[in-house]
């Protein structure tokens, strides 16, 4: 589903080059649920911002749904992330001046949707995600936890093949936090392809596979014992 | 077009919206009324006077004795026809774009019952008609027996030609020729009718009244002196004034040459209309301000939101919005405040203009500036538009994924 090789994201600027991502290889298969650890700025929200066709990268190659994606112009970027791709943000992202409902619709109304099947797709997401009674509210009437399961509603609702979380539950409580997660798994169960950055543990340990960055690179989990041990157990505790 | 969601949006940044709408409905008020003005103004200065102007110049004396106007005349007339390049020298009351010299309300009967119209009577001698370069359409030109003495103003009763206008308007549907009308105990008969002859001045009374004038022939007199009118070649018509001018000097040393009124009437139309030239500069002046300021607004506001919502911007790439859906939504949100600002300039218009019909006798607005002046806010809407959308088009989608 998503297979990058010797991928390489450089920052220029006049005087220093940064690598964010270097010699950088991951191979996730359809169906998966991947989990990306890492400390703060090892790349791991870069990695996802190229994954989800967010930002170019400078080297390598990058085949998505096996598509080699680095020649495409920004319109077909659009309609793949529009089509494919499926966004959960740590800020959730919603548009504050429109109402959730509106919200849901923005990536539907992007994709030329009809409206009958676009009013169906949304009243079905926001039922998944229990929100129905809440179609009316803008996002600042709503709790944290209320506002990134708006967000899931509107990944859920275009049907992605791929969904990216970005620190999902960063910034809910845990009993909010575990209800986000749960709604994750739960479209993984539906057959979505998911990609999850976080700085987690026990997050991480939810997922059918852990890739770990460390300085743009990914690393072999094996030699990292004590963080493996660790999620182990924080995985127990969040069940 | 998404109009639901962008007026959705709009909902949520009313006080901006509302200000900027009213900004273009003043705008429109303004435009339409200042258009239709300045349209007025400038088919004022495109009447059609009838005579030959370019041909044509007029020469007025004064300070002579007017006993001795019958030989000022004679003088005069005969000096001036040696110039070289003179076509023709003939006396007359007045010319069009000059002033005034006899204007009358005129009546259908003997008895003063039936108004007919209030007209400028062109009084002129023998050779004038020609020299006018009138265009008959009925009837027939003056004869040598059509001019008549002028014991006052006009004839006692003369044969005269009217203007197919004031034709239409004194007798609609009917032949004129033959009909009479009086002013007072002054009798007239129309033994012929001419296309086009403005009334001096230009156009005072409004634009359908400007040819309400009669041509009436005359014997110069005392009554009928000290203007002349002059015919030459256009090319050698300036050079004839000045000669003409000079040789007054001569052939008449006690008359004074008015400066003012002595001019080629392509002159005179020149300076006459001078003030409404003025005016339309000034107005067109006015609109391209307003519009600037309007424009401005729009640039302003549209920058600020661009500016404010640039994150929001990224989360609708990330979602798949393409560039030219980012940019079709700030045209279409400026689309729809233009619009709102329209309307509601639309019945401002409409309210401006029966206020200067009050109190400035304007005309009533003729319908269709409001879609005129509606099109060129569309189009000034969406060229002000145009930067900060585009601008709003370049953010790319990772802005979506940085906090603010």
């Amino acid at each position: 589903m998503l297979k990058m090789n010797h991928l390489s994201k450089v920052y220029r600027t006049e005087v220093v080059e940064t690598y964010a991502l270097r010699d950088f290889n991951i191979d996730v298969k359809e169906g998966e649920f991947v989990a990306v650890t890492g400390p703060s700025g090892s790349g791991k929200t870069t990695f996802l911002t190229i994954a989800g066709l967010l930002e170019t990268f400078s080297g390598g190659e990058y085949y998505l749904d096996g598509i080699e994606v680095s020649n495409l112009n920004d319109n077909a970027r659009s309609k793949i992330r529009n089509e494919k791709i499926g966004f959960i943000f740590q800020a959730f992202n919603l548009i504050p001046d429109l109402n959730v409902y509106d919200n849901i619709e923005v990536p539907l109304r992007y994709r030329g949707m009809k409206t009958a099947e676009r009013k169906q797709r949304i009243m079905d997401a926001l039922e998944r995600v229990g929100l129905s009674s809440r179609a009316r509210h803008y996002p600042a009437e709503l709790s944290g936890g209320q506002q990134q399961r708006v967000a899931i509603a509107r990944a859920l609702a275009g049907s992605p093949r791929l969904l990216l979380a970005d620190e999902p539950t960063g910034n809910l409580d845990t009993q909010m936090a575990r209800g986000v997660l749960e709604l994750i798994e739960d479209i993984h169960r539906g057959g979505a392809t998911i990609v999850m950055v976080t700085h987690d543990p026990e997050l991480a340990a939810r997922a059918q596979r852990n890739v770990h960055i460390i300085d743009g690179q990914v690393v072999d989990l094996a030699e990292e014992p004590r963080f493996h041990a660790h999620a182990a157990e924080a995985a127990h505790e969040y069940r | 077009m998404q109009i639901q969601p962008v007026l959705a949006a709009l909902g949520r940044h009313r006080l901006a919206t509302v200000l900027i709408a009213l900004e273009i409905a003043l705008a429109c008020a303004v435009l339409c009324n200042a258009c239709f003005l300045i349209a007025s103004r400038w088919q004022l200065t495109r009447i059609n006077s009838g005579v030959d102007e370019s041909s044509l110049a007029a020469l007025k004396l004064t300070g002579y004795d007017d006993a001795k106007a019958d030989d000022l005349n004679a003088r005069v007339l005969s000096g001036l026809r040696m110039i070289p390049g003179m076509q023709s020298v003939s006396v007359i009351n007045a010319v069009p774009f000059g002033e005034h010299a006899a204007t009358a309300g005129i009546t259908l009967d003997a008895a003063g019952q039936h108004f007919g119209a209030v007209v400028d009577f062109y009084v002129a001698g023998p050779g004038s008609f020609q020299a006018l370069g009138l265009r008959l359409v009925a009837g027939r030109a003056p004869q040598a027996d059509d001019y008549q003495p002028v014991h006052s103003f006009v004839p006692d009763d003369a044969s005269v030609l009217v203007t197919r206008a004031l034709a239409e308007h004194l007798w609609p549907g009917s032949d004129p020729l033959g009909k009479e009308f009086w002013v007072d105990k002054f009798h007239f008969r129309v033994a012929g009718v001419v296309a086009h002859l403005a009334r001096p001045g230009g156009g005072e009374g409004g634009p359908g009244k400007i040819e309400w004038s009669v041509f009436v022939p005359g014997q110069p007199g005392q009554q009928l002196a000290g203007v002349y009118l002059l015919r030459a070649k256009p090319a050698q018509l300036p050079r004839v004034l000045r000669d003409a001018r000079a040789a007054i000097a001569r052939i008449a040393p006690d008359a004074v040459v008015d400066s003012q009124a002595s001019r080629t009437l392509g002159d005179l139309r020149q300076r006459y209309f001078q003030q409404d030239r003025a005016m339309a500069g000034m107005l067109l002046g006015v609109i391209a301000a307003l519009l600037l300021v309007t424009a401005l607004g729009i640039v302003g506001l549209a920058s600020f939101w661009v500016q404010q919502r640039r994150r929001q911007i990224g989360i609708r790439r990330a979602l798949g919005a393409t560039r030219r859906d980012i940019l079709h939504y700030f045209q279409t949100e400026n689309f729809l405040i233009v619009t709102g600002g329209i309307a509601l300039g639309m019945l401002l218009a409409f309210g401006l203009n029966l206020f200067l019909m009050k109190h400035y006798e304007l005309l009533r607005l003729p319908l269709y500036y409001l879609p005129i002046g509606a099109i060129a806010l569309w189009l000034l809407g969406q060229l002000a538009v145009l930067g900060p959308a585009l601008r709003a088009a370049a953010v790319p989608p990772v802005v979506a994924t940085r906090s603010v």
